[in-house]
């Protein structure tokens, strides 16, 4: 194993675990916190899109394409110096939290964009039906529209998943220390690139297989008509 | 009322203070993402085409290639091409920071320009090969005259997202000093710090200049080539 040394020396890495498990414990944080809010807004983002009112769906369509035409990183930053200057109690906030923030109003516009998919995608005949029995805007969104939906664009959610996960990266950037920062803590206490970013990008690839995985068990498990329906 | 106006002006003549610098990044941001995207396409290119001829030892290995680069965020990828591919004591990778980003942004490029391909060609019906076939065609040229024309079409929009996503990535370059866009928007806020937000907003501003009419492009090509169901990345 000694060859191994000049490479990818491993006791170096040993030596840092504390800091690479809480790095990739915060990662994980940011992103799943990220994701339930970002689906909650982006399904009120998609309903108001698709709301017939001009005050509902214009404002709703600019702020999606503002936010798929500039980078997360200037996002990111906006918020980040922008969130004191609105709220100034908010500059004693821990860096995680506007970047929770930022990452979460990016996404929504990417999920928001799905989920109006999924919902375009149910058939008509089921609104329909939904109504001559009597159901309620809420009702039939609750109970016939969006479990329909959601099964159909959950591989196209669980993508997007994954490209959240990659983006939270960038928050090392706003010092959040997350698994990014992990890595670039050992570089520059240690100077050895290799031992550093080789596993942060190896602890990335984990994340990314077990989504890979989840998208495999949901496409066996979740082949049934709602399924079918899209094709 | 006056207050308002001073103010207004104030922004006025720092708008045209920094114009001149962020406009020279937001070159930089446009060369940067052309090269990127015509050395990522053409490589990509060439590794979809190549997946499709399912071509045993090669295929596992551009499938995990393709993962990789997937799986791993561009920030990532961009640090392990600027530490520590120039620390592996091989001479003609000791490239300089412009270098580095350059071809880490190609590579990132290539992993998805590589996925539309192939899947693109996979869209296209067995139909077209048999009759090709039939037809006395060799396997190069059904590609190159049945086969890739079809496929071309189906690629429009999802590349045209793809560049998009290219074009944007080009701002995390600014954490190796690459001086474009985003860089030269730090650079201005060091002069300026005053002002951090509304310069942050002029530079979102630029950058949705460029990418927006690509947005606008890929949604008109779609409906323009009656294109239901574009190929997805997922």
């Amino acid at each position: 194993m000694e060859w191994l040394l000049d490479y990818y020396n491993y006791r170096i890495v040993g030596q840092y675990l504390d800091q690479l498990a809480y790095g990739f414990g915060q990662t994980l944080f940011a992103a799943g916190l990220s994701l339930i809010l970002s689906i909650t807004i982006g399904l009120v983002l998609a309903l108001m899109r698709l709301s017939k009112h001009g005050i509902f769906w214009r404002p709703v369509s600019a702020y999606i394409e503002f936010i798929r035409a500039t980078p997360l990183l200037v996002q990111i930053y906006i918020i980040y110096y922008g969130l004191p200057s609105l709220f100034p109690s908010t500059a004693r906030w821990n860096e995680l939290w506007p970047g929770i923030i930022a990452l979460s109003l990016h996404t929504a516009a990417y999920m928001a964009e799905i989920i109006r998919a999924g919902i375009v995608s149910v058939p008509k005949g089921q609104i329909e039906g939904a109504k001559s029995v009597g159901m309620t805007y809420t009702q039939r969104l609750r109970y016939i529209i969006l479990p329909q939906a959601f099964a159909n664009v959950l591989p196209p959610l669980l993508g997007q998943t994954a490209v959240l996960v990659k983006d939270t990266s960038l928050l090392s950037i706003i010092t959040v220390f997350e698994i990014m920062s992990a890595g670039l803590l050992i570089n520059s206490e240690r100077v050895k690139p290799n031992e550093s970013f080789l596993t942060i990008a190896a602890c990335y690839l984990v994340i990314y297989v077990a989504l890979l995985g989840l998208s495999h068990l949901i496409k066996t498990y979740l082949a049934g008509p709602a399924w079918n329906a899209k094709r | 009322m006056e207050t308002i106006l001073l103010t207004l002006n104030e922004y006025w003549t720092l708008f045209i203070r920094i114009m001149p610098f962020l406009f020279q990044g937001f070159i930089e941001t446009f060369k940067v993402s052309l090269v990127a995207i015509l050395a990522g396409s053409t490589l990509g290119f060439a590794i979809g085409i190549l997946r499709t001829e399912r071509i045993p030892v090669l295929n596992p290995l551009l499938a995990l290639y393709i993962h990789v680069l997937r799986g791993t965020p561009f920030l990532v990828q961009l640090y392990i091409f600027y530490y520590v591919m120039p620390n592996l004591n091989i001479s003609w990778l000791q490239w300089d920071a412009t270098t580095a980003a350059f071809v880490a942004l190609s590579i990132y490029t290539s992993s998805y320009v590589s996925e539309i391909v192939s899947s693109a060609i996979q869209t296209v019906p067995e139909g077209q090969w048999n009759a090709a076939t039939a037809l006395g065609l060799t396997h190069t040229q059904t590609l190159r005259l049945i086969i890739l024309p079809q496929a071309m079409r189906l690629m429009v929009p999802s590349m045209s997202g793809v560049y998009v996503m290219i074009i944007k990535s080009t701002a995390i370059l600014s954490v190796v000093a690459i001086t474009e866009l985003t860089r030269q928007g730090q650079s201005m806020i060091q002069l300026n710090a005053r002002y951090t937000l509304f310069i942050w907003l002029v530079v979102a501003g630029f950058y949705f200049i460029y990418c927006y009419p690509v947005l606008r492009f890929a949604r008109w090509a779609e409906k323009k080539l009656g294109i239901s169901k574009p190929i997805e990345l997922n």
